[in-house]
């Protein structure tokens, strides 16, 4: 299992821990990460310039193409973007041919097919929940976890292909080989908010109250993300917020960790 | 005082007015003060001081950082070697060959006189290795040269200065090397030198010591000298008994030695010419022309460079080398609400914020760069560059105009370019990592982009809200399609068949979460979505450019994925914020040109009783839609469920709920 470590451009400064818990995990589960030099996925430029976009996100596809090796993603919204990049180039040959045009300057060519995951999905299908369990040195049992899905790999379902957009379940499966108890809750294919933020904080910040208030509600612990954008809205951002009593937001990689013995547990997490 | 003397004297006052000049340019003002940020002070309320012990092992760990930095970063340039060996090369052969001969050759009255025992600049080792010294620096200065030619990315972000350092150095040294050359085969610095230093008994006494100069070390003479054994054999007991206290063989000068023999054919007219003399003037020129030239762009950097490396102390991410994590307990600070920083957050996971760097380490990094490009080369939104063609988008040329920009010397237009390029830029910190001036450039950037985002240039998004949806429908209206809508072609939003589907079902409204978190959806989104495909559906794409829904979209693609008639919603409210910023460019607006709507927003007092303006467009945004729709398109009959529709029932967003 060797993908093309795909980390995206929030997690070096943003949010290292992220990376660092992804590269724990990943090799404690035998999946190798390669390091990659890849550019922007293209999604944070998606608002105003889309051949921008789709660029950025097909040059990389070159990139790994290059290396042979099939991309992983920790990041829902740098999967999304380059899941869209390739629905709009077999869909637009105007598209593509430009696009090839500009790859074809930097000695680049757009390759025929180019693997895209996100790393919920490699941990299980390549993984898997059995062996998940199998390796479950510390379960969290007790534990009441609400999955927060992250809307750019699940919508458009016929563009990303990640799960059911509707009733997804994946995140639930690879969450409920540890131990823990993952519930259904109304909002958990809601949107986090970070999209607005810095263009509408207001609106940002009612998205993120509304979904930790319904999380709470359903019972949560904590709140489980997937997304380097997710966890930043609900992590760093939530200081905005004057209630404290929501549950706190932890990164899948970060739940696994512990449930793997890789660290140790936090008392935070009221197990 | 010679004239040498006086002109190096007032090249350097030259140079010590340029670097106050360029240090004093940078106005704070604009460049927001650094200044402890609300959750540090709290930090620092919470943890009290540690004690002189605990200062002292902080300033010695501190001060043995340093030294570690100038050692691996500044003399080995490690940070260099790590992302190009070939620049490593490079500049290590300039590096090292020419601190060799600043401090050997140019400041040997002050350091290879006084302190090396028996030092003579003619005698070997020491000509010897000016030469060696000399031939790195041109080697090196050729490998740069051929590295940003062969490098097309490269080639295009190079600019004069960069050529002109390049030249600069390897003139200084061309020309060392060609004043030595043509001092060797000179007959009058022979006899100059013989006048002073030697006295023939007799007069075949100088003929032998001329054929000997001539034979061994390269003297050309007019008419040639003599190739008599048996002079040639007085001449070597003379230059053994007068010379060689001070001249080494001239073949140890191996570069000027065989540039002296290249140039030999044209030996009598650049005698002649005394070229020895000119050339002198031409090396000291160029020297002291480069000194001059320091306080400039990036003739600082030898200077500004191993500073700032130093300052940073190997640090290569944004929070600098402060041993926070060491001294600090990493409990989370009191919850701070309203604007706390982002760093400032509760999470335990995340760490204590670090301290913004001080004024001074700003202003180092903004002058260290020594314009390699590196950042350029590897920077993550480098392709949205190929696309856009702003170089503001790249590392190395941002940083340019944001030193323009401090300076408040950055015009109109230059800081639109570098606002764009501040937006498109991720904080991915590669190019903070990679740079080997070690310059904290996420810092600079997260500053910057703050400050430009108080002055409320931060892009489109921000002045979109500059003015209503019906001041926009006017004005962008009237600027028509922009060339990029025209290169495109129709998109989703001009095509009818997008929305042939549509039958008004409500369903992407219902299920929008932005809209059910408004607590006054008309008021504080303007349209809902299934209303802005209605306006759509009309042609009247302009109106729908500046309503606030179109701009408080969180793309989660809700809409598009319930939409049972399969209308791609979120992808067309994309697209006219796409639109909306290409006409934004287009004209270069960065403000609304209208007087803009009062924030308080006043009940309508006479509605409809013109086009829209101030008066209008104090009135329900919703209706003044309405209103410029029929304004500007008078023929089309407004359907009853359009813009008007956000103040029934029908489409009141807070009955629709989201699953």
């Amino acid at each position: 299992m060797r993908y093309a470590y795909f980390p995206g451009c929030k997690i070096p400064h943003h949010l290292p821990e992220y990376g660092a818990s992804v590269h724990t995990v990943c090799t404690a589960l035998g999946i190798e990460l390669v390091p990659v030099e890849f550019a922007c996925c293209g999604w944070p430029i998606r608002h105003e310039n889309p051949m921008a976009s789709i660029y950025s996100a097909v040059r990389n596809f070159a990139v790994a193409a290059k290396a042979g090796l099939p991309i992983v993603t920790p990041c829902k919204c740098c999967f999304g973007n380059l899941r869209y990049a390739q629905s709009r180039m077999a869909s637009d040959a105007r598209l593509a041919a430009a696009v090839g045009n500009l790859l074809g300057r930097e000695g680049l060519a757009v390759p025929a097919h180019t693997e895209v995951h996100h790393l919920l999905t490699v941990l299980d299908k390549d993984v898997g929940a059995s062996r998940l369990r199998e390796m479950t040195r510390t379960p969290l049992s007790g534990l009441r976890v609400a999955c927060h899905y992250g809307c750019h790999a699940l919508r458009p379902g016929n563009v990303t292909e990640f799960d059911d957009p509707l009733a997804p379940s994946v995140f639930e499966r690879v969450l409920s080989a540890t131990g823990a108890q993952t519930l259904d809750w109304d909002l958990r294919v809601e949107c986090c908010g970070h999209p607005l933020r810095g263009r509408d904080d207001a609106i940002s910040d009612a998205l993120m109250r509304k979904k930790l208030e319904n999380a709470r509600d359903a019972g949560a612990d904590v709140v489980a993300t997937a997304c380097t954008y997710c966890q930043m809205q609900f992590g760093q951002e939530r200081s905005r917020l004057s209630q404290p009593a929501l549950p706190q937001a932890v990164l899948f990689t970060r739940l696994l960790e512990a449930a793997l013995g890789l660290a140790p547990l936090p008392d935070s997490w009221a197990l | 005082m010679s004239t040498f003397s006086i002109l190096l004297a007032l090249v350097c006052a030259i140079c010590i007015a340029g670097l106050i000049r360029r240090y004093a340019r940078h106005r704070a003002r604009l460049f927001a003060p650094p200044g402890k940020t609300r959750a540090e002070s709290a930090q620092t309320a919470h943890n009290p001081p540690p004690g002189l012990a605990g200062r002292m092992g902080r300033a010695a760990r501190s001060a043995a950082r340093s030294l570690a930095a100038a050692v691996t970063d500044v003399l080995l340039l490690w940070r260099t070697a790590r992302t190009s060996p070939y620049r490593w090369l490079a500049h290590t052969l300039i590096l090292s060959g020419f601190t060799g001969l600043l401090v050997f050759h140019a400041l040997d009255d002050i350091i290879s006189y006084p302190y090396i025992a028996g030092y003579e600049s003619t005698l070997d080792p020491w000509q010897w290795l000016r030469n060696l010294f000399g031939a790195m620096v041109l080697c090196g200065a050729g490998l740069a040269v051929l590295r940003r030619l062969r490098t097309p990315a490269l080639r295009r972000l190079s600019r004069v200065q960069d050529w002109l350092l390049l030249a600069a150095v390897a003139g200084i040294v061309g020309s060392g090397f060609a004043l030595e050359a043509v001092k060797i085969i000179s007959p009058h610095v022979f006899t100059r030198m013989t006048d002073e230093y030697f006295l023939p008994q007799d007069e075949t006494e100088l003929a032998a010591l001329r054929a000997y100069w001539s034979t061994v070390n390269g003297v050309i003479f007019t008419p040639p000298a003599s190739t008599d054994p048996a002079l040639l054999e007085q001449g070597a007991q003379l230059n053994e008994n007068n010379c060689v206290y001070c001249h080494a063989e001239t073949a140890s000068a191996f570069v000027s030695r065989a540039l002296a023999t290249a140039v030999s054919p044209a030996a009598a007219p650049l005698n002649n010419a005394r070229a020895d003399q000119l050339l002198w003037y031409l090396h000291v020129g160029l020297a002291l022309l480069a000194l001059a030239c320091m306080p400039y762009g990036k003739f600082l950097h030898p200077i500004a460079t191993p500073l700032n490396l130093v300052a940073r102390q190997g640090s290569r991410n944004a929070a600098g080398p402060a041993d926070i994590p060491a001294d600090i307990p990493t409990d989370t600070p009191p919850d701070i609400p309203t604007k706390a920083p982002a760093a400032a957050t509760a999470s335990p996971p995340s760490p204590v914020s670090p301290p913004s760097p001080s004024g001074a380490q700003r202003r180092l990094g903004l002058e260290a760069c020594t314009r390699c490009g590196e950042c350029s080369l590897h920077c993550s939104v480098a392709p949205a560059y190929t696309v856009v063609g702003n170089p503001n988008i790249l590392p190395s040329e941002k940083l340019l105009s944001l030193r323009r920009y401090t300076e408040g010397s950055l015009l109109p237009a230059a800081t639109d370019a570098f606002a764009e390029g501040s937006r498109i830029c991720t904080e991915c910190l590669r190019c903070t990592d990679i740079c080997p001036s070690g310059i904290n450039l996420q810092d600079l950037w997260l500053a910057s982009k703050s400050s430009l985002k108080k002055e409320e240039l931060d892009g489109p998004n921000t002045t979109i809200r500059q003015c209503s949806a019906a001041q926009w429908a006017n004005v962008l209206g009237a600027q028509g399609k922009s060339r990029f809508e025209q290169e495109k072609g129709d998109g989703l939003a001009d095509r009818a068949e997008s929305f042939w589907g549509c039958v008004q079902c409500t369903t992407c409204t219902s299920v929008c979460p932005v809209v059910a978190v408004c607590e006054a959806p008309a008021k504080d989104l303007d349209l809902m979505p299934q209303q802005i495909m209605n306006l759509l559906r009309m042609g009247l794409k302009d109106e729908a450019l500046g309503v606030r829904m179109v701009w408080s979209c969180t793309t989660c693609y809700k809409c598009q994925e319930h939409c049972p008639q399969d209308v791609p919603v979120a992808d067309i409210l994309f697209e006219l914020r796409q639109i909306a910023t290409e006409r934004f460019k287009e004209r270069r607006l960065t403000s609304c040109p209208l007087p803009a709507v009062s924030p308080v927003r006043i009940p309508p007092v006479d509605g409809g009783t013109g086009p829209t303006g101030p008066t209008m467009a104090t009135t329900s945004t919703a209706a003044t839609v309405a209103t410029a729709a029929t304004v500007t398109n008078p023929g089309t009959a407004l359907e009853p469920n359009t813009a008007p529709a956000a103040h029934t029932g029908t489409s009141d967003p807070s009955t629709g709920t989201p699953a």
